[in-house]
């Protein structure tokens, strides 16, 4: 297995394609939970994916599976949305937050170029919210008196970390096409899971503008609440997974209760250390390497690309 | 902290004991505020059952006097479990477990004691062909939505619930405007409510539950008072196809009686604009009383249930006929039209 540092929002991927004879590419550069939702989130989620996608693209290229990371938070959380949202109601309506804008884009992106390249086989996973340490959603639960929006109880799905590499490894090696909905079963209210982290809900945040509520949480708790983050806490978000279940015969091992549960009791992994930013002549050593490698006949087959 | 085995605190004799035991230190209990003596703490341990003896005996005098039940002692009951039970479902904590749409049985149960009192006391309901609803399986509840705020709603799920043979609870689909709402979006997912949307219906009805939707919508809710007893359009007959497409017969409901809960004479377009509500209703009570003007009128209910419209017998691929789909949209609203007169021919009268 090689790693190489590389940066999507430069045209490298191409390059990289072609000469190594990549056959399945896993599109994981993709910025759901940033802090700060800026120019450089939207230029790596859009443009970043843009530039994979057209070193993917043309009839000389070798990829023959495409796998792009997603979320759930593509749909926004609203309250006219049905009870449990199917793959195909992504993009209906306006999407408040830039992340989701993003989202919607990215998507439609892929799907354009999965009709423009009908040899290559591209496959959506929108994946769940996660709590962990690191999330958004993880740390806001974490503080011992949780504000909530006053007369707000949103349903809650989460997904387990360890489901969800396992979703996207099964989409790597399987040859199943579209959007695909990833989550764990059942759900949780927002009070009930407050219950379980051992905390005490407070609603204090008032119903109506989520900017003033965002903004005084940070201030107060020090927890950066995203713009899509702050809807879901509003008004929740469920996803229907039956499609990923029927086509992957597969579902998550952790149900929502049980991601949970394991983070109330700290089972949760230890962080990935993020990795150092990348050099354009690593790159350029890298496939050196590799065209000697090959002169010489060696040469593995897999490889991880990271922003 | 260190601490001597059982076996040495014993050992010796009661002299050498006292040489090398210390002072144990008294843990007391912390001081109330305010110090009750302790007749008025018997008294207080003691009220809620001294209160129901005293009514039972004050309940028999009136029966003796009167001749007829002034205080029904079942009811005094009903209301004390009610009370108890939300103590109850109060400390729960996380351990309760919700559907897919947010509706937990439990707590939705627990406040039927509420409801029922409205049910047979307020509004003294009469309610015929409960028996027309399935005692299992899939049903589309069909029936005619009036009065300012969905109370209909409410006590056709309470009928279904006190007087079915097979308590069931009814699945309501409530205009996605009121799942934007502060507190009535959890009580009415809590109580098990959900969008109006056909993905819903659909997904309700295949996990073979009862569905309540009013076709009408805000349009019925948000009739004049002079307008009442006619029924608004019923939608497009989106209802119709959803259940001819998960096979589930439709059952009509007629009621009567919300209509007069809040007499709405007027509606304030500019200010429900304002608020972002469909209408702003104006009664002779509300706003001029503030609060008080939320308070239904007392009027007399009767709710009929129609024999099942069997739409089911109807192959899937019907729901896109619109000629057949509105046919049998037009069927069940004038089944229903027809049941709001005949049962306002039995009413004597709006309150009694």
């Amino acid at each position: 297995m090689d790693f190489v540092h590389a940066d999507t929002r430069q045209s490298v991927i191409g390059k990289l394609v072609r000469q190594l004879r990549i056959d399945t590419v896993v599109h994981l550069a993709v910025v759901i939970d940033s802090p700060r939702e800026d120019r450089a989130t939207h230029e790596t989620n859009v443009i970043g994916t843009m530039n994979v996608l057209a070193g993917c693209a043309g009839p000389s290229s070798p990829v023959n599976r495409l796998i792009v990371k997603s979320s759930q938070a593509v749909y926004g959380a609203r309250p006219e949305y049905p009870s449990l949202i199917v793959e195909d109601s992504a993009g209906f309506g306006r999407a408040e937050s830039s992340v989701s804008r993003d989202l919607v884009e990215l998507e439609q992106l892929t799907h354009d170029f999965a009709l423009r390249n009908p040899g290559c086989r591209v496959a959506r996973m929108r994946l769940g919210y996660r709590m962990t340490r690191e999330t958004s959603l993880g740390r806001y639960l974490s503080l011992p008196l949780v504000p909530t929006f006053a007369g707000f109880d949103p349903r809650l799905q989460l997904l387990h970390e360890e489901d969800a590499a396992e979703a996207v490894a099964r989409a790597a090696l399987g040859a199943q096409e579209g959007a695909f909905n990833v989550a764990g079963d059942g759900i949780v209210v927002l009070s009930q899971a407050i219950a379980i982290m051992g905390a005490r809900a407070t609603p204090v945040l008032p119903p109506y503008g989520r900017w003033a509520s965002r903004v005084a949480v940070r201030l107060a708790t020090g927890v950066r609440i995203p713009v899509h983050m702050a809807d879901l806490l509003a008004h929740g978000s469920v996803v229907d997974c039956s499609r990923l279940q029927t086509e992957f015969g597969w579902r998550p091992a952790y149900s929502t209760r049980a991601v949970l549960d394991a983070f109330a009791l700290g089972q949760t992994e230890e962080p990935i250390e993020s990795p150092s930013p990348p050099q354009e002549y690593e790159l350029q050593v890298y496939l050196q390497r590799r065209r000697r490698e090959r002169r010489d006949g060696r040469g593995s087959a897999a490889l991880a690309l990271s922003r | 902290m260190s601490r001597l085995p059982a076996d040495d605190i014993y050992a010796g004799t009661p002299r050498q004991r006292r040489k090398t035991s210390r002072n144990a230190r008294v843990v007391k209990t912390p001081r109330p505020l305010l110090r009750m003596p302790p007749p008025i703490k018997r008294l207080q341990r003691q009220a809620p059952m001294l209160a129901i003896q005293g009514l039972s005996e004050l309940s028999g005098r009136l029966r003796d006097l009167t001749g007829h039940e002034v205080i029904d002692m079942a009811r005094v009951v009903e209301l004390m479990q009610f009370v108890y039970r939300q103590q109850q479902l109060a400390r729960r904590g996380a351990d309760y477990a919700v559907d897919d749409f947010g509706f937990d049985a439990e707590w939705t149960e627990s406040f039927l004691p509420l409801f029922k009192i409205l049910y047979r006391d307020y509004w003294r309901i009469e309610t015929a062909g409960i028996e027309h609803v399935p005692a299992a399986g899939r049903a589309l509840l069909v029936a005619n939505h009036a009065g300012v705020l969905p109370w209909d709603g409410t006590m056709i799920k309470t009928a279904v619930f006190a007087e079915h043979p097979n308590p069931r609870h009814v699945r309501a689909l409530v205009a996605s405007l009121f799942m934007g709402m502060p507190v009535l979006s959890w009580f009415l997912r809590r109580t098990g409510q959900t969008v109006g949307h056909p993905d819903d219906t659909r997904r309700l009805l295949d996990r073979d539950q009862l569905v309540l939707v009013f076709p009408e919508g805000v349009r019925g809710t948000g009739k004049l008072y002079q307008d009442r007893y006619k029924l608004r359009r019923f939608g497009r007959g989106g209802f119709v196809s959803t259940a001819i497409r998960s096979g589930a017969p439709i059952v009509p409901i007629s009621v009567v009686g919300s209509e007069e809960l809040y007499p709405m004479i007027g509606d304030v377009a500019p200010l429900a604009k304002l608020f972002g509500l469909p209408y702003f209703p104006i009664t002779p009570f509300w706003p001029w009383l503030g609060p008080l003007g939320i308070i239904p009128l007392p009027s007399k209910w009767r709710i009929q249930f129609h024999p099942p419209i069997h739409v089911e017998v109807h192959p899937p691929e019907a729901a896109d006929d619109q000629n057949l789909v509105m046919g049998l949209a037009d069927q069940v609203r004038d089944t229903i039209q027809q049941g709001v007169y005949d049962n306002l021919k039995l009413r004597r009268g709006v309150f009694v």
